[in-house]
């Protein structure tokens, strides 16, 4: 921990993300205004006193509506990678453990799924899901999960062969402690660093969802969304367009820092 | 690389995009609605809808459907676009023309700005010039293709003066200057995030090389540093460079999506988006098969690219 | 009625008043002058080029141009103006109609127009296999007969006044009898039609391009050498191309951006106040709409004015759930219901609910005026104790699942040309989207007398009667009436608007690229 708050990146990442958090936690407390109320008369204003980020066009209050969709925006792309994550663990755990044919089957399937584009997959499962924020999750979950098992499976395969693992083997252990206390734990760091790098694509394909009308739905306060919704007045305001948009990219930024600064201290441990 | 490893690579495609098309027909099975249904829309009565499922063949049991596609498929008939009643092949194979030059528009731009860009911040490292340009790249992936997208047509197609068309196509037959005009905003929009994340990876990778043994030696055996750069580093960066590239054309092929259809680009991803709109499956599975295809491909061919860059690469 | 006071070059148009003037605009200025090509942006796609079935707002100016029907809607009113038929007449009980038809006509192909192309056109719509949408306001012809080479009888099964204008509906355009003996699926990409413009090439992601058709009936019309129909998805890009001169004509004008392009130099914005409404569509056989007072107390939930300002940004009417706007003929004064959440409370106790209901409102997001006009009555019932959750969906979605399944959703309707092809759209029980289970006899009874009366004054008080048991009963909740809206360059003369939005005299646009 103490490399990740030496590095810079690492900090900047942290300092981010803990704004990021605050509005997570807090957002619907801190907002001044009921993010869905109307003030018809300062429809698409600027910065003002009484509204800092201005209004959009039904005249709600965009520093509102930004506060209280921090948490689904964020939590969507916590939400799905972790789904992702879990799912793909499941999969490439057994397949590094199991091996043999039923190795072989899962991975040639997941090449498979692997060589279907991100968005596109995502795409294509959201239509068929038929759109909405939990459709839209599970269907970036899905679309992680062949990544992360592949992940997975491939740390799994560095471990067996430790000495660790071979001791215990030797000790005659039983193959569920064996999974549990040594190659578990020993695993699970590169899959934490790619899932921490993982989240900030979540929350960009999550928006993008959003703009294209295939994730969150009006009138969620969700960043994409409200981006989409925003663009024909872009404009006459283009604060209503922008606060949005600035407010993902300082998200995903944050955890893309966060996330090579902990590869970072991962890798410089791993090297001592 | 012996010829049964690519045998065997080829296979393994093949494979995969026969998984692809059951996955795909799967999915549309299993969920409401119809072709029928999507193409006439709200304003379409019962007896419409009827009429239509019938002409289309939708009333038909799935695997029937599934199997008569894919063994006309193997004869190379692609079948019918069930919304726009034109064979596939037509359909899709202007659209792939216009995406390809599209995406190879951006990827000339990407490679071309961002490797030179990476080396350079490599050189600097640790200079402000290198703490710039790594800002510039962490920002740049993190923002996503629309709001890219919609802060370029802001800044450079707002009404007034607008300094660039807000959308559109003109084939490059037609004019080749139009083309251009039309061509970079979309590029531009698609190339930010890729060039950011290039950048940064062909710097990582270059600081690795630059900081390696081998390049010690070199300086210690007191060779000028642009030989060094020249005839060490650069060579053994390429590799991994190349093998980024060609990870990042996966995502390229999905941000497609997206700016097509914000900038009016008559591509394979405004298509794609029309075609699932209208479960129009013939469409979908041609689609996916071509991007999925081209995306494999790619990634054969950068292994292959690879092995001849790196002697130390070998693959069995 | 020329109405200036916004900005300097917008022009509104109202239906009576226009019923005066032939055209509308700037078109009577000056000698047309020939050549030159019309763009045309619109942002919904041209999905299919068959007259008997498409129905998409980019897709009827290209039926406009590329068909003639029997009969045409006039310009700037909903009466019928001769097309292919040069005259009718009918018996006097209006069971019975011939028309005559223009000779020397020819199909884009070049082969000759005939009474047989009127009968097989009219066959096929009539034939329920067929499913054209033109069926439910053309159900009273029995048969249709050639006369001779150049008339055709009409026998109908009920009398009926108003079948010339029904005649013009856009999906009843006259198609060649040997199209519809051959291969259906030339309909969709082979029009052959006799209209002013014929085919030349059809990419519905991106340009559908028409050219003059040297031999069309009017003599020197078309002034136009080609038109093309630009697809923009984007509806930003879309007006940033309108406004950057690329385009000539902005087919519908987003309300958001109208007074940009009003003021815009150089731009001409047009208006026509129209009955297009967004209507809250709640299923009358089960709980809780079955209550006339929910539905009543809902309707005083709603603030019609501040939906004009807000989401139509005052381009349109507020609406008391009268599907009839003021343009028809036999539309009454409809009573204003006001905004009064107190009342709507008070209404919403007798139902039974006094501690206020939960609901949830299902809304497409295309056009996404759907999702604003639901997030805001979400926002405005709030005080009458209406707890609604917004359900927005993806369009196909909504297609697939909702539409005419749901119990309490939005829907959203264009002008129809007749007070009949209105109630038989919707309202009536046997209604082509009946999608309410309204069910009225009573209603029903007036709307099929309305329809077999000719005699003015009597069918006002029919209709009168419809529209009083509409008031009194709420099938829907319609609260406001939006605008068309359109613009075009300076160099264009004679683009028009029509409260219809589907008829719109291309050939009689010429440009002055001075």
């Amino acid at each position: 921990m103490s490399e990740l708050v030496r590095s810079p990146t690492g900090m900047v990442g942290l300092a981010l993300l803990s704004v990021v958090a605050v509005a997570v936690v807090f957002g619907s407390v801190l907002a001044p205004y009921d993010p869905q109320a109307f003030h018809p008369a300062v429809r698409l204003t600027g910065p003002s006193a009484a509204h800092w980020l201005g209004t959009d066009q039904f005249g709600r209050d965009i520093f509102s509506r930004l506060l209280t969709g921090a948490s689904s925006t964020i939590l969507f792309g916590v939400g799905a990678t972790a789904l992702g994550v879990l799912a793909g663990s499941v999969i490439g755990v057994t397949a590094g453990v199991v091996g043999g044919w039923v190795d072989s089957v899962i991975m040639r399937t997941l090449d498979g799924l692997l060589a279907v584009p991100d968005l596109l997959f995502t795409l294509l499962i959201v239509t068929f899901l038929g759109g909405g924020a939990g459709e839209a999750m599970l269907a970036v979950a899905v679309a992680f999960t062949p990544g992360m098992a592949r992940i997975a499976r491939s740390s799994v395969l560095s471990i067996r062969t430790r000495e660790y693992v071979l001791a215990a083997v030797a000790r005659d252990e039983s193959q569920a402690y064996i999974i549990g206390q040594e190659v578990i734990p020993n695993a699970i760091g590169p899959i934490i660093v790619e899932a921490t790098i993982r989240v900030s694509f979540a929350i960009m394909i999550g928006a993008t969802l959003g703009f294209l009308g295939l994730g969150a739905q009006p009138p969620s306060t969700e960043w994409g969304l409200m981006v989409a919704e925003a663009r024909q007045y872009m404009y006459r305001s283009p604060w209503v367009v922008a606060v949005p948009g600035i407010a993902i990219a300082v998200s995903a930024l944050g955890f893309n820092l966060f996330g090579d600064a902990l590869r970072d201290a991962f890798v410089t441990r791993g090297r001592r | 690389m012996s010829p049964a490893y690519l045998l065997r690579r080829l296979l393994a495609v093949i494979l995969v995009l026969w998984i692809v098309t059951i996955a795909v027909f799967a999915i549309t099975m299993v969920l409401p609605g119809n072709a029928a249904i999507m193409i006439l829309g709200e304003y379409a009565t019962p007896d419409q809808v009827a009429a239509l499922e019938e002409r289309l063949g939708l009333n038909r049991p799935a695997a029937v459907q599934y199997f008569e596609w894919l063994f006309n498929l193997l004869q190379g008939d692609l079948g019918m676009s069930l919304r726009l009643s034109l064979p596939v092949s037509e359909v899709v194979g202007s659209a792939f023309a216009n995406s390809a030059m599209l995406a190879a528009t951006a990827l000339v731009t990407v490679t071309v700005v961002a490797v030179p860009l990476g080396i350079f911040a490599a050189l600097k490292r640790g200079t402000k010039t290198d703490l710039g340009i790594s800002f510039l790249a962490y920002t740049g992936t993190a923002m996503p293709e629309f709001v890219t997208a919609t802060l370029l047509l802001v800044i450079f197609a707002a009404p007034g003066n607008p300094l660039l068309p807000a959308g559109g196509f003109i084939p490059p037959g037609e004019s080749i200057a139009g083309f251009f005009h039309h061509v970079i905003l979309p590029a531009g929009a698609l190339s930010f995030i890729l060039t950011a994340h290039i950048a940064r990876q062909v710097r990582s990778e270059m600081s690795d090389v630059l900081s390696s043994d081998y390049i010690r030696a070199a300086r210690l055996k007191g060779m000028r540093e642009r030989r060094v750069v020249r005839g060490h580093a650069l060579p053994n960066s390429l590799a991994p460079a190349v093998a980024v590239i060609s990870l990042d054309i996966g995502y390229l092929l999905g941000g497609i999506i997206v700016v097509e259809e914000i900038f009016a680009w008559p591509g394979l991803g405004r298509l794609l988006i029309l075609a699932l709109e209208n479960r129009d499956l013939p469409v979908i599975q041609v689609i996916t098969l071509l991007l999925a295809m081209v995306y494999a491909l790619t990634n054969l061919i950068s292994d292959l690219v690879i092995a001849a860059l790196d002697p130390r690469v070998r693959y069995e | 009625m020329i109405d200036l006071h916004s900005n300097r070059r917008q022009v509104v148009i109202g239906l009576a008043a226009a019923s005066a003037v032939p055209a509308i605009g700037f078109a009577q200025s000056g000698t047309p002058m020939q050549g030159g090509t019309l763009k045309i942006s619109h942002s919904t796609r041209i999905a299919t080029l068959n007259v008997m079935q498409l129905s998409g707002p980019a897709e009827y100016p290209c039926v406009d141009m590329l068909f003639s029907g029997l009969t045409r809607i006039a310009p700037g009113r909903n009466s019928a103006d001769p097309d292919l038929a040069t005259s009718w007449d009918a018996n006097d009980d209006a069971t019975q109609f011939t028309f005559n038809l223009r000779q020397g006509v020819t199909f884009h192909d070049g082969t000759p127009f005939t009474s047989a192309d009127v009968v097989a056109t009219f066959e096929a719509i009539l034939d329920p296999d067929f499913g054209s949408p033109a069926r439910s306001v053309l159900d009273m012809i029995e048969s249709v007969d050639a006369v001779d080479d150049h008339a055709v009888r009409f026998n109908l099964n009920s009398p009926y006044a108003d079948l010339p204008i029904s005649t013009a509906h856009a999906n009843a355009r006259i198609v060649s009898a040997a199209a519809l003996a051959g291969d259906l699926n030339h309909l969709e990409t082979k029009p052959n039609g006799t209209g002013p413009f014929k085919l030349e090439s059809y990419d519905s992601a991106r340009i559908t391009r028409l050219v003059r058709f040297d031999d069309y009936y009017k003599d020197g019309q078309p002034y136009l050498d080609a038109v093309e129909m630009h697809l923009f998805p984007d509806l930003a890009a879309e007006s940033a191309n309108y406004l950057s001169g690329n385009v000539d004509v902005m087919l519908n004008v987003q309300q958001a951006d109208y007074a940009r392009i009003a003021a815009a130099e150089g731009s001409n914005a047009l208006r026509v106040p129209a009955g297009r409404y967004v209507n809250v569509v709640m299923r009358q056989d089960q709980p809780p709409f079955d209550d006339v007072r929910l539905r009543k107390a809902l309707a005083h939930s709603v603030d019609r004015q501040l939906l004009v300002d807000l989401v139509l940004e005052g381009l349109g009417r507020p609406a008391y759930d009268n599907i009839l706007s003021p343009e028809f003929q036999y539309a009454i004064e409809s009573p204003e219901i006001p905004y009064d959440p107190a009342a709507a409370k008070a209404l919403l106790a007798e139902a039974g609910y006094p501690n206020g209901i939960e609901l949830t409102m299902v809304a497409s997001n295309r056009p996404a005026i759907r999702g604003q006009v639901a997030i805001a009555i979400k926002e405005m019932a709030r005080p009458a104790g209406f707890d609604i959750n917004v359900e927005a969906m993806p369009h196909d979605t909504y297609l697939a699942n909702v539409w005419r399944k749901g119990n309490f959703y939005m829907a959203y309707w264009g002008m129809q040309p007749t007070e009949d092809a209105t109630f038989n759209l919707l309202l009536t029980s046997t209604a082509s989207y009946e999608d309410t289970a309204w069910f009225n006899e009573e209603f029903d009874e007036l709307v099929r007398r309305g329809r077999s009366t000719s005699d003015p004054e009597e069918r006002a008080a029919i209709y009168a009667k419809a529209q009083e048991i509409q008031f009194r009963d709420t099938p829907y909740i319609i609260a406001m009436y939006q605008d068309v809206l359109t613009a075009s360059r300076d160099w264009v003369h004679g683009w028009t608007v029509h409260p219809l939005n589907r008829v719109f005299y291309v050939e009689d646009v010429w440009l002055d690229r001075g």
